[in-house]
């Protein structure tokens, strides 16, 4: 949590707006996130927080709005571009590949950093041997980081619920990414695991200088662990600033206390 | 002794048909390992990557036709092996690209319009008369285990046996330690978290297209060398179907396994069982043991386990 004011933009959301037949998920929604701080998205269930990510890494392709991301300007994102530009994250519902090892999941996450033709790993010989190797040692750094030694060759499919997403955050870390996306890393979890995950995020925030955007509903856990937050409500930003700014901000009481729109 | 020996010809012949089976099982495992799609047309994939090889062998093909001249086998199968390819592409360009994210069952109605059309194509294109293929695999009986150990097995079995070995292992190393094998198997197990790491969907599919096509064209050669090319080659894609759920639909040894001990069964259950109902189990063994096998191993022999949080 460094001072974030003078940092420079990383990504920038002008005016998107998204809708699915006749449900406008997004309504010219507009924020930025600056390099290296914790950017927390907030808001009341179908606030349109997950579109909001899910544009960031181009899953969804909004109707209007530019998308800016490290000084390149664009109408849309392309899910792989956007993760060799970077862009890595996990999702609410886990994600995992299901059938593999907590070690083959986080190769996985090596992905983008792998450049060895497919002729070299057919023959499975010479340079890309040698890349296994090295992007094998990136891993065991990740998980030595997120202290998951022990569940290294099980299959992800048997791991409780707290570890799962733990493997999720370590695949989207194997990518080194310049932004991560979190996508509720808490939800489901008891105390301790939250307590861990926080750990985590601001150990990767600290350490890596990791630019962090992340969807929360525990207030506690957003309030401690955010530089900025932004907060949606059907669709649109109602309210933006510093933890202490939003949790005093009276649009945004009301959103979460529930106050009829009309 | 002598009932010894037929014993062992019986199985000998049941592995070799099954190496046969197991070779076109596994062209089907790999699609359905890396998207989840049951190919149907992988059969026809065979058949018409045997028709496109006989075209540039023979010299009653549009390709002598056009050209004046025959390619030597060496350079025949690697030039079917690019058509393949070059398929497999026009299939993600034309049809799978606008199937992301529908159901699986929507993709595997997809594969039958598919095989439908490669046929029609390969008639087409090729007629469908019977060929016979000729690419230099010795055939006959194998003279020195005639010799040596009185049993009669077919030299080109051997061969086929040989071939299908080598393509596991290679495969196996390429699923198991490559990072196009790793996104492989990504993509079948979730779509969305394979692009979040950044794997291409469209390039994933033409690379598994591409490799199966290249399994059909084994499997095409083979059954080619075996019975002639003939259109009757892409019923055999339905035999592969019991091969693939005693194996396991993903996995490819499965694929293997399975082919070898529904060919043995079957061979087995003809001659020894046959008699007493009258013959032509062949026809049908292989679908009662697959569907013994749906009531009480589902996942197959080597499938990934299912498991079920509740």
């Amino acid at each position: 949590m460094t001072n974030e004011q003078t940092s420079e933009i990383l990504l920038e959301v002008d005016a998107i707006s998204l809708s699915f037949g006749g449900v406008h998920a997004l309504v010219d929604v507009s924020f930025d996130i600056r390099k290296g701080e914790v950017r927390s998205i907030i808001g009341p269930n179908g606030a349109g927080k997950s579109s909001m990510l899910n544009v960031i890494n181009g899953f969804y392709h909004p109707q209007q709005g530019t998308i800016t991301y490290q000084g390149q300007a664009r109408k849309q994102m392309r899910p792989h571009d956007a993760a060799a530009g970077g862009i890595a994250r996990t999702f609410q519902n886990i994600a995992l590949f299901k059938g593999m090892s907590t070690l083959d999941n986080i190769m996985t996450g090596r992905n983008t950093h792998m450049s060895k033709s497919l002729f070299w790993q057919a023959l499975h010989i010479g340079p890309a041997r040698r890349e296994e190797i090295e992007h094998r040692e990136f891993v065991e750094h990740v998980i030595d980081f997120l202290e998951i030694q022990s569940i290294r060759k099980t299959p992800v499919g048997r791991l409780p619920y707290g570890l799962q997403k733990r493997v999720e955050l370590g695949r989207a870390l194997a990518a080194e990414p310049t932004l991560l996306l979190l996508d509720e890393p808490m939800a489901g979890m008891n105390l301790e695991e939250k307590e861990d995950m926080s750990r985590f995020i601001l150990e990767t925030n600290d350490e890596f200088g990791t630019t962090i955007a992340l969807i929360e509903h525990d207030m506690g856990v957003v309030m401690d662990i955010s530089d900025r937050v932004v907060v949606l409500d059907y669709g649109r930003k109602i309210a933006e600033g510093t933890p202490e700014e939003v949790r005093t901000n009276q649009d945004v009481i009301d959103a979460y206390l529930g106050v009829s729109h009309d | 002794m002598a009932f010894d020996i037929f014993l062992l010809e019986v199985i000998i012949s049941g592995l070799m048909t099954g190496v046969m089976y197991a070779l076109v099982a596994l062209g089907f495992v790999l699609i359905f390992k890396a998207s989840g799609i049951f190919n149907f047309a992988q059969g026809v994939m065979a058949l018409f990557a045997a028709l496109a090889l006989y075209d540039f062998l023979a010299e009653d093909g549009w390709f002598f036709a056009v050209f004046g001249f025959t390619l030597p086998v060496w350079l025949a199968i690697p030039a079917t092996g690019l058509i393949m390819v070059v398929l497999a592409w026009v299939i993600e360009r034309t049809v799978l690209r606008f199937m992301v994210k529908q159901n699986e069952i929507i993709l595997f109605m997809a594969t039958i319009g598919l095989a439908f059309v490669l046929e029609g194509l390969g008639d087409i294109l090729f007629g469908s008369d019977v060929k016979p293929l000729d690419i230099g695999i010795p055939q006959g009986a194998s003279d020195w285990l005639l010799d040596n150990f009185n049993l009669y097995i077919e030299q080109l079995e051997i061969f086929a046996a040989g071939t299908a070995a080598v393509l596991v292992v290679v495969l196996a190393i390429f699923f198991q330690r490559t990072r196009i094998g790793r996104a492989l198997r990504a993509v079948a197990d979730d779509h969305q978290a394979a692009l979040s790491v950044g794997v291409s969907l469209d390039r994933i599919w033409v690379i598994v297209w591409s490799v199966s096509g290249i399994v059909a064209l084994v499997a095409g050669i083979m059954w080619g060398s075996k019975s002639g090319v003939q259109f009757s080659l892409s019923l055999i894609a339905l035999k592969a179907l019991p091969v693939l759920i005693l194996g396991g639909f993903t996995s490819v040894p499965g694929a293997i396994v399975g082919g070898l001990i529904i060919g043995v069964g079957e061979k087995l259950a003809e001659v020894y069982i046959g008699p007493m109902v009258g013959g032509a189990i062949e026809n049908w063994f292989a679908y009662m043991l697959a569907l013994v096998f749906l009531l009480f191993r589902p996942q197959g022999l080597f499938g990934e386990r299912i498991i079920e949080r509740v």
